[in-house]
């Protein structure tokens, strides 16, 4: 029978030791071994880099605030728009999610003590760091411009040689993904405890499981895209260039291979998120099970062979256009699953409005169009139309950003107390939720009538002089104006976040080990656990049923039920 | 740690020879590559270049990568990235195979002319 | 650009893109208004939808909340085949009808019919090229007749662009290397917009142009015009031809005193006329007189004089675009620019001729 430590020995335990103040000094945390530890540091290191992207994406809004130039020059422009691209897809969605909240949460949800490669586990956060460093390294050498997609030839064009040094850290980015991504195969298929079957594993293990696949697949074709670009650079091999005898749609086809999985790297463990959270912030067992673990699994697979919608009208032959928007709808239907499923679960739960479930809400409605949008761009004719226009950035940022960022936001604050052992203030929480949903809509929904009357992408100007009449450049001055006063508000937002999750370090209310009636394992440890997660190896039962535990006045969280 | 699974053929390792001969092949079959890159076989180049690939993948995967005494579902894991490779060549190749017929065979005459009286002019 | 706008403002009879409702310019052929209502079935399908999933999500929201932390655990049904069929098999019976109304209208599109107009269209940093077969040559407007489809063929001499004329609803990305084309059919005159949509570096946005559908029993008498059109033009009204010439130009190059663009200003060369100015050889400041060849020199051959604090990034091959009596033009149009431009760096309207014809 395991003991495992309760809320109520531990809570009030101020000798306790945990994770973090088990071992002091600078350099314990540089060279740990400690998944937790290491999952903080990604936290820091993936919320600094979306704090540089996003002032970045405030330059790009600023200067798009008005017709013609505002703050900036065409050069300038593209190369904020690179840059934000760039930090936004290596530096934070791609690698936050696993590495940050996954890297803290799965072991201990897992039942396990850590990873099972802790020290290829730290190794990838280093060679995040790398990666981040020869991005800044070329930023402070004056940037690229290419756009972050890199399309040939103009990446190839002499003296742009931001392209090689991005290219690089890009590709040992890839290395940092693919470490994770192997790790967590390696932990979930092997370090299970007794009784811990694939039908018990919490969903957001599913999710990471389902990642870590298409981290190790799909990653390599990056990492062998970028050595490419740099050799058709350096030698002049003549494999993208058309003046050398190559072909720029295959670079096309190389750089989406691994894109399109990527976006699914973003998403599958959002939506593992989503799923946990659901479930416990309605207090209420998950519905579908079953169907939400295989559709995960399903998404994976079919990622990998629809990359050629980002193609459509690059020069790609019309049948393989064909071929790759139906192949498109079938990524669809598992998507839709999940959203069913999740709204089910919400029947007769009994539904707190937290800052994580307000969070989540925002990504129902957020995603519902997001991914609605997504049937324009995958029928082959409207895709003519809306390919290369702001319907596309709308599009992804729906999905990008208020569906995989704000499930991150929301893993954030669910996890919060579990690793800082401190509640943030809980009403600020909620405005704060609330002032990003609004100014995450505002910012981009006029985006996609933009698209639809055909501003293209990437265009750091507009006005009646180039080609649109005077009563359009005014629309278009209206939404674009409306698009950035969102901006504006939807920062405003996250600069509160970090105010009040910075201030609840100092300040907050010490957490008890289980705030939100969670009962999954990583509720049953201390909030921060201790160095070594368990005292003894877990119990894992299914983790869907609420009833064991209940609330406790005293604690200001859930305790377990006395067990007969 | 791990209280479930054994590790496959426990305690084999393979001896300092079989590194040696894989490197000595390689190295064999890298020439072989190099050798026959300088004869213009027309279609045959993908296919024999491939199959040289294919060789040395092998060799890798079986013998320096253990797999030849390893469990079988650890080769169905090798194959399963294979497929997926295959699936990425075979879908790019077709697609740059269908548009053959565009690369510099237009019927205008003006871009005709213009393509041909420069070759692609370099910023330089 | 004035000059031009002017001319297509005497001849279209209103705004060119307004009008045609919350999403769209207007159609303005036959495939677009197809298009446009496959779109809207995608829209009331995803409205649809949407207010499903948000309204139930809010219902149960309201109806589900927990009124106190000493409520019991939520407790309801987990799983359920019939649902979880009807929810996989819905969409993806949509999916299929959505499909293949796409694939069928797309269908369309790649497959021009045999009698299309052909033009070339001819993409470059940061401007764009038309030519018709008989030789008549514009950079800003391609003129189309209405009613009959032209296929347009595209190539680029530098980098990746793209085609698009968000009026017909038509898009092509243009890949250097190998040819594309796109095929529409205008089905009321009019000038229509048309946009460069592939990041092509510094004067991405700048490369517009504009498609001008002229109804059919005119437009064989237009093209034949344009492709004489400096015929008309000799003696003191050669300059006028470079004035219409340098709408190519003017995506790198301003008129205004000062202005600097991609490339140098050209009043600054015509305040200069005689005197000399500095550029570079190799890395090395010499001294240039500026005149008839300098400014030749530096349409033909421009990596060879690059004025300081530019960069070398001029198209090479103008030198092979142009006539020599277009050459001709340019040439007088920098040199007479004040009898051209008015003083604010725009070209005035062109005198008519005083024989109309």
């Amino acid at each position: 029978m395991a003991t495992i430590t309760t809320a109520d020995t531990d809570i009030h335990d101020e000798s306790g030791s945990n994770y973090i103040n088990c071992s002091k000094g600078i350099l314990s945390w540089i060279i740990t071994l400690d998944h937790k530890r290491i999952g903080v540091m990604y936290v820091i290191a993936t919320l600094a880099s979306f704090l540089l992207g996003g002032l970045f994406a405030l330059g790009i809004r600023t200067e798009l605030i008005a017709p013609g130039q505002t703050i900036m020059d065409a050069d300038t422009y593209n190369r904020f728009f690179t840059l934000h691209g760039a930090i936004m897809t290596f530096l934070v969605i791609i690698p936050a999610i696993p590495g940050a909240l996954g890297n803290f949460v799965l072991p201990i949800m897992l039942g396990a003590k850590d990873v099972a490669f802790p020290r290829m586990n730290l190794s990838s956060f280093y060679l995040w760091l790398l990666g981040a460093a020869l991005t800044v390294y070329s930023m402070l050498q004056g940037g690229i411009d290419t756009g972050w997609t890199f399309y040939t030839p103009y990446s190839l064009e002499e003296g742009r040689d931001g392209v090689f040094w991005v290219g690089m850290g890009v590709f040992i980015l890839g290395f940092s993904s693919i470490f994770t991504g192997l790790n967590f195969i390696v932990t979930v298929q092997r370090l299970r405890p007794p009784g811990m079957t694939w039908f018990k594993l919490p969903l957001f293990l599913w999710a990471l499981y389902a990642t870590a696949i298409i981290q190790v697949l799909a990653t390599p074709v990056l990492g062998i895209t970028m050595l490419l670009l740099a050799a058709e650079r350096i030698m002049g091999i003549g494999i993208f260039d058309p003046a050398l005898g190559g072909d720029p749609i295959l670079f096309q086809h190389f750089f989406w291979f691994y894109s399109h999985p990527a976006v699914y790297i973003m998403i599958l463990p959002a939506m593992g998120i989503i799923s946990e959270l659901i479930s416990v912030h309605c207090r209420r067992e998950i519905f579908g099970y079953k169907m939400i673990a295989f559709s995960s699994v399903a998404i994976a697979f079919f990622s990998f062979l629809v990359w050629g919608h980002h193609m459509f009208t690059s020069g790609q032959s019309p049948l393989m256009n064909a071929i790759f928007s139906a192949i498109t709808f079938s990524v669809a239907i598992p998507s839709a699953i999940k959203i069913f499923n999740w709204l089910l679960t919400m029947y007769k739960g009994s539904i707190a409005f937290t800052t994580p479930m307000l969070y989540v809400l925002s990504f129902i409605f957020i995603f519902a169009i997001g991914g609605l949008t997504g049937i324009p761009l995958a029928i082959l004719a409207t895709d003519v139309q809306l390919h290369d226009t702001y319907f596309v950035v709308a599009h992804f940022h729906y999905v990008m950003m208020g569906s995989t960022l704000i499930a991150m936001i929301a893993g954030l604050h669910h996890w919060w107390p579990k690793i800082t052992g401190r509640m943030y203030h809980e009403w600020l929480g909620r405005i704060a939720a609330m002032i990003v949903f609004v100014g995450f809509n505002l910012t981009f929904f006029t985006q996609f009538m933009l698209g639809t009357k055909g501003m293209p992408r990437r265009y750091h100007d507009y006005q009646e002089g180039l080609g649109w009449s005077v009563e359009t450049t005014e629309l278009f001055h209206t939404y674009h104006f409306i698009s950035t006063i969102g901006s504006y508000v939807m920062a405003a937002g996250f600069f509160m976040i970090l105010f009040y999750l910075l201030q609840s370090l100092v300040t907050g209310r010490k957490a008890p080990a289980n705030p939100w009636g969670g009962a999954s394992l990583e509720w049953e440890c201390t909030s921060p656990p201790p160095h070594h997660n368990f005292d003894e190896t877990p119990t894992p039962e299914y983790c869907y049923k609420f009833d064991h535990w209940v609330w406790s006045d005293s604690e200001q969280g859930y305790v377990k039920k006395a067990l007969q | 740690m791990s209280a479930d699974g054994e590790h496959s053929a426990p305690g084999h390792i393979i001896p300092f020879s079989y590194t040696l001969g894989t490197f000595v092949a390689l190295l064999f079959l890298t020439v072989i590559t190099v050798g026959v890159a300088q004869f213009d076989l027309g279609a045959l180049d993908m296919p024999v270049a491939l199959l040289v690939a294919g060789v040395k993948a092998s060799i890798v995967s079986l013998f320096f990568m253990h797999l030849r005494w390893d469990r079988p579902i650890n080769i169905l894991v090798l194959i399963g990235s294979i497929f997926f490779v295959v699936l990425f060549l075979v879908i790019t190749m077709f697609d740059t195979g269908q548009n053959l017929d565009l690369k510099y065979s237009g019927d205008s005459s003006k871009v005709k002319e213009v393509l041909e009286s420069q070759s692609f002019p370099v910023v330089q | 650009m004035s000059l031009l706008l002017s001319i297509l403002a005497a001849e279209q009879p209103g705004p060119i893109d307004t009008g045609g409702g919350f999403w769209f310019v207007p159609a303005a052929s036959e495939y677009a208004t197809t298009h446009d209502s496959i779109y809207e079935i995608v829209l009331w399908l995803s409205i649809f939808f949407f207010v499903l999933i948000v309204g139930i999500m809010i219902k149960f929201a309201w109806d589900y909340r927990r009124k106190s932390n000493n409520e019991p655990a939520g407790f309801g049904p987990t799983h359920s085949l019939v649902l979880e069929t009807t929810w996989t098999v819905i969409p993806l019976l949509l999916s299929g009808v959505l499909f293949f109304i796409g694939i069928d209208t797309y269908a369309d599109f790649k497959s021009p019919p045999a009698n299309c107009y052909e033009v070339d269209a001819t993409a470059q940093k940061w401007a764009w090229q038309f030519d018709h077969r008989n030789g008549a040559s514009d950079s800003m407007v391609l003129k189309v007749p209405v009613g009959k489809p032209t296929r347009v063929t595209l190539h680029s001499n530098d980098v990746l662009h793209s085609f698009f004329i968000p009026a017909f609803r038509v898009k092509q990305d243009v890949v250097p290397g190998r040819y594309g084309s796109l095929w529409f059919t205008p089905d009321k005159p009019g000038v229509y917009q048309g946009f460069c949509t592939e990041y092509c570096g510094t004067g991405h946005s700048k490369m517009n142009f504009w498609v001008e559908a002229i109804p059919q029993e005119d437009f064989d008498d237009v093209i034949a015009k344009d492709a004489r059109w400096i015929d008309d033009y000799s003696g003191d009204r050669l300059v006028w031809a470079g004035a219409r010439l340098f709408s190519r130009c003017a995506s790198c190059h301003s008129l205004k005193p000062g202005e600097r663009m991609t490339g140098p200003s050209m009043w600054d060369l015509h305040a200069n006329w005689g005197k000399t100015k500095k550029i570079e050889i190799d890395g090395k400041i010499q001294n240039v007189k500026i005149d008839e060849n300098y400014i030749l020199e530096s349409i033909v051959a421009p990596w060879e004089k690059i004025a300081p604090t530019y960069m070398n990034q001029m198209p090479a091959n103008f030198g092979k675009q142009l006539s020599s009596k277009e050459l001709d033009a340019l040439v007088r149009f920098v040199r007479q620019l004040d009898l051209v431009t008015d003083d604010n760096g725009q070209i005035k309207t062109e005198p008519l001729l005083s024989v109309t014809n």
